[in-house]
């Protein structure tokens, strides 16, 4: 009886939270995709059935396909250089550094900074008048001066690197605890065994933090696609829609051109983007869950 | 390799570090310098030279700029990050230690909705909370309350996720031992696990506090009244008078990042300390 | 095959003195065991010879190389770890296959060498699985193959069996022993354990606080201990304690522990005899005590009166802790001994196999 009752409770217990997330999302999602999928382009909505119309014709937006274009390069280049320094940045201070808190702190700090905070500074600090080019010419490194956002075929870069500067201390977080879980035990036998420092990392180490690569690859990856924050404070949608993406196509579409069904059929294909990179991983992590 | 490595490359490697620390320091250095420094004095031009006279008026003046938004951003945060952690909690613990037919559709949905991009929601957001707000005594769009609400549900997956992965790390023997003594439900959750919710609950309420603060989209969105905005907000707007004192822009953005920060530099190892108690995996 | 030599090496971490200068000879091709209680410095020098720690002072040799300054890599040693230190993203075979491929070796080469290894230690099936399918004791296989393959002038181990249960322990107790004989290598071999100690080793080094205390063969060891510390630790149920003094009685010389007197044999007498009325301390083994009934021609002058406090069947014999008033002694009598807890017992102390021991330096005189 009283287990019966308990059953009964919890399930009572996780009905506010379901049915809240079932509304606001899953709901939410559904009514986006039917906006996706009307003719609702103006302040006065307009549900009249359009069936793909909307995407078909997105994808023949040139503007569109520039997002596109930069959503991929972004989160590529962003993705390795995240990667990679986080990888860097762990193995450095996994050596007994004297000053290690000293070097962790700075490094994860940016994290705590919002995106609007960090893309404005990383705005003035990549001005191509001042900031950092400035500091170049100071340093005697004049001809290392770049345009860097005001020059369409490289502005994007200017964004990655703001995005490294928040993003790549998480990484680097996960992997020292990666590196901090590998006995000595191991790393002596490999040096019995005859492994040089970089025998030892390539062959042991850095293949036995995969799954952290993995883990960080999807958190970053579905960061990356749906970014908006830093770009909108950094460079909004950049010279020649050079740093737009998807987010800032669809906000000022939506709440700036009251244009609600592009807005939607952007937002879908930002969903099914995330849901490319994330359901994969769910199905996979849940996988791995049950046979440990 | 015995102990003792070349000199060489332990230069290499501090001078390196100290490359990367000076490349995240740097930010920070051109905030702080050139929100100490008076308005005729502050130029993007000399953004790097250090302020020849150091005063606080830049801070004065955002402060008062930014105050009713500072304390907009208060006034959202904590009960948003009170209430989705409290709820992630009781979630978090049916999901651990009851075990129920569905548990295991329920949760995957649940995360999924940690992933969204929140612009696949906004339109119908808009709609609902314009349509229930007309319903209750109180507006829903345009007010703190709504983007309260709106945390509060947009942060029970994360929430429930942190304290069910920390509910699964409490040994399944002390909630059968309390199931003898006499305790249900609810009893286990008051007795047992309540008491021992303190790491899981500091992860909850940092990230959630530094989330919330830091989220800018649906503040953007939801509250269009300048006097309600959260400080993210307004600092876009703070950019957007006719002479723009580069000195109080940038002591106004220090503003707004500060509390995080400071959150993150004195929590910050109780933060690291909960994860390592198993609030969070993978 | 090598000898190994350490020569008066120390090891120092911080203000702790792990080993304390050391000189030791470890013989080419045996099997040498480094025994002692947790902190004696086994496990210290162990790494010493494999390198994997610097010595503060002295020089150890690998043949006739001296290896201060080599790189473990470079010393031509294999080791097996406590706790395996198995690649766990590795197959079997890659696991012991990756000190070869470092190394370079012909691929066929590899394959012949894995293939033998596994074949000795009946490990061929589980070539393709990772480790964290295997059981405890086929990862310490894994962790003896992959020693194996490099053909090392030295294997080193460090307490490969501390992780199995108590049977299995015994089953791989012989097979490496085994493996030894037919590979003949020298083999350094460190345990807390002084069974697996007297059963594995040609040599056994016993250590103590950093300090060699003796260097014998399992039998010396046992018979001839030098001090207190060996005879105390070698054998189980450790060797009977009891403070004394030699008195003279009668023309004979006699151990007298206050509680109960008992003559010595005249030849121990006559080594024994410039102790006389100095403090000792008088040790005898629990198998060297037996219940009279069960002891042929006890010697009369040898035999003690005692109360039974303890009795512990064990099939094979009979464990008895007797008590003569404040001293208790622990004696390995015969299965069927009449003896009986609470109840008063005979015993006889074969006093050929008695042991005397100094109080203040605890070096032995008998």
């Amino acid at each position: 009886m009283r287990i019966r009752r308990d059953r009964a409770l919890s399930a009572l217990i996780l009905l506010p939270s379901v049915v809240a997330v079932g509304v606001f999302v899953y709901g939410f999602i559904g009514w986006t995709a039917y906006v996706a999928m009307s003719n609702w382009n103006s302040f006065i909505p307009d549900l009249s059935f359009a069936g793909l119309r909307n995407f078909a014709d997105l994808f023949q937006t040139p503007r569109f396909q520039i997002d596109l274009r930069n959503t991929l390069v972004f989160t590529l280049t962003f993705l390795a250089g995240c990667l990679g320094i986080g990888l860097l940045l762990a193995v450095l201070l996994d050596r007994q550094i004297r000053g290690e808190a000293f070097f962790r702190n700075a490094f994860l700090f940016p994290m705590s900074i919002s995106f609007i905070v960090g893309g404005t500074v990383w705005q003035w600090l990549l001005n191509p008048s001042t900031g950092v080019n400035l500091l170049l010419e100071s340093a005697g490194l004049g001809a290392l001066k770049s345009p860097w956002y005001t020059e369409p075929r490289i502005a994007i870069y200017a964004v990655v690197i703001a995005a490294l500067w928040q993003m790549s201390g998480f990484t680097m977080a996960l992997y020292l605890a990666g590196l901090r879980g590998i006995s000595d035990e191991l790393r002596e036998a490999a040096r019995v065994d005859g492994a040089s420092d970089l025998q030892l990392y390539r062959h042991v180490i850095i293949p036995l933090l995969h799954p952290i690569t993995l883990s960080a690859a999807i958190v970053l990856g579905h960061v990356s696609l749906k970014i908006f924050d830093l770009v909108f404070a950094m460079t909004g949608s950049g010279p020649a829609f050079s740093t737009d993406v998807p987010g800032i196509f669809m906000f000022e579409t939506t709440f700036r051109g009251n244009r609600f069904a592009e807005g939607a059929t952007i937002s879908i294909i930002m969903l099914i983007m995330v849901a490319m990179v994330i359901i994969p991983y769910l199905i996979y992590s849940s996988r791995t869950e049950a046979e440990a | 390799m015995v102990r003792g490595r070349p000199r060489a490359t332990r230069v290499l490697l501090y001078a390196i570090l100290a490359f990367f620390a000076a490349f995240y320091l740097m930010p920070v250095y051109v905030l702080v310098n050139n929100g100490l420094k008076s308005f005729r004095e502050v130029s993007l031009s000399r953004m790097w030279a250090p302020p020849q006279q150091v005063t606080l008026e830049a801070f004065g003046k955002a402060l008062r700029e930014l105050a009713p938004n500072l304390r907009n951003s208060v006034v959202l945060v904590v009960p948003a990050a009170l209430i989705s952690a409290a709820l992630g909690s009781v979630n978090g613990y049916v999901l651990a230690k009851w075990k129920f037919a569905g548990a295991d559709v329920v949760f995957p949905l649940l995360l999924f909705g940690m992933f969204i991009p929140y612009q696949s929601v906004l339109i119908p957001l808009v709609q609902f909370l314009q349509w229930l707000g007309g319903l209750l005594p109180m507006p829903l769009y345009g007010s703190i309350t709504g983007l309260v609400l709106v945390h509060v549900v947009y942060g029970i997956p994360i929430t429930t996720l942190i304290f069910r992965n920390y509910y699964a790390t409490v040994p399944t023997e002390i909630v059968e031992a309390a199931r003898i003594d006499g305790a249900g439900l609810v009893g286990v959750y008051r007795n047992v696990i309540l008491p021992l919710s303190m790491p899981a609950f500091v992860v909850v309420m940092i990230w959630q506090v530094t989330q919330i603060w830091n989220e800018f989209l649906f503040a953007v969105i939801i509250t269009s009244n300048p006097a309600q905005q959260p400080v993210q907000v307004a600092l876009r707007n703070l950019a957007g008078s006719q002479i723009v004192e580069w000195n109080v822009q940038m002591a106004g953005a220090l503003l707004a990042a500060l509390p995080p920060l400071l959150v993150y530099v004195f929590l910050g190892r109780y933060f690291l300390r909960g994860l390592m108690a198993g609030a969070l995996k993978g | 095959m090598a000898r190994v030599y350490l020569e008066q090496v120390s090891k120092k971490f911080g203000v702790v003195t792990a080993v304390n200068d050391v000189t030791l000879e470890i013989p080419d091709r045996q099997f040498t065991v480094l025994v002692g209680p947790s902190g004696c410095g086994k496990t210290t020098a162990l790494r010493l010879i494999a390198g994997l720690e610097e010595a503060t002072a002295g020089n150890i040799f690998i043949g006739d190389r001296l290896v201060n300054d080599v790189a473990p890599k470079d010393r031509d040693i294999a080791m097996v770890f406590q706790n395996y230190a198995l690649y766990p993203h590795m197959s079997v075979y890659d696991n012991m296959a990756f000190g070869l491929r470092l190394r370079r070796y012909p691929r066929t080469e590899i394959d012949r060498r894995v293939k033998e290894a596994a074949g000795m230690l009946g490990i061929e099936m589980l070539l393709d699985r990772k480790p964290k399918q295997l059981s405890g004791g086929q990862r310490q296989r894994v962790a003896l193959g992959r020693a194996i393959v490099r053909e090392p002038q030295v294997f080193l181990m460090d307490e490969p069996l501390s992780n199995l249960d108590a049977k299995l322990r015994v089953q791989t107790r012989a097979e490496i022993k085994k493996l030894q004989a037919r590979l003949q290598t020298t083999t350094i071999y460190v345990t807390h354990d002084q069974v697996e100690a007297m059963t594995m080793g040609d040599r056994i080094v016993v250590m103590r606080d950093g300090l060699v205390q003796q260097v014998d063969s399992p039998l010396n060891l046992y018979e001839k201990p030098s001090n207190l510390f060996v005879a105390g630790f070698i054998g189980s149920p450790a060797m009977n304690f009891v403070e004394a003094t030699l008195a003279p009685r009668n023309g004979a010389l006699v151990v007298d522990c206050g509680s109960f007197a008992i003559e010595m044999p005249p030849d121990l007498a006559a080594i024994a005899k410039d102790w006389t009325g100095k403090p000792v301390v008088f040790g005898i083994r629990p198998e060297d005590i037996q219940d009279v009934a069960f002891a042929r021609d006890p010697n009369p002058a040898w035999v003690l009166p005692a109360m039974v406090e303890v009795h512990e069947p064990l099939g094979s014999d009979v464990i008895l802790y007797l008590s003569t008033g404040p001293t208790t002694i622990v004696a390995r009598v015969d299965a069927h001994s009449s003896a009986r807890m609470g109840q008063p017992a005979e015993v006889v102390l074969d006093m050929r196999k008695m042991h005397l021991f100094e109080t203040e330096t605890h070096k032995a005189i008998i």
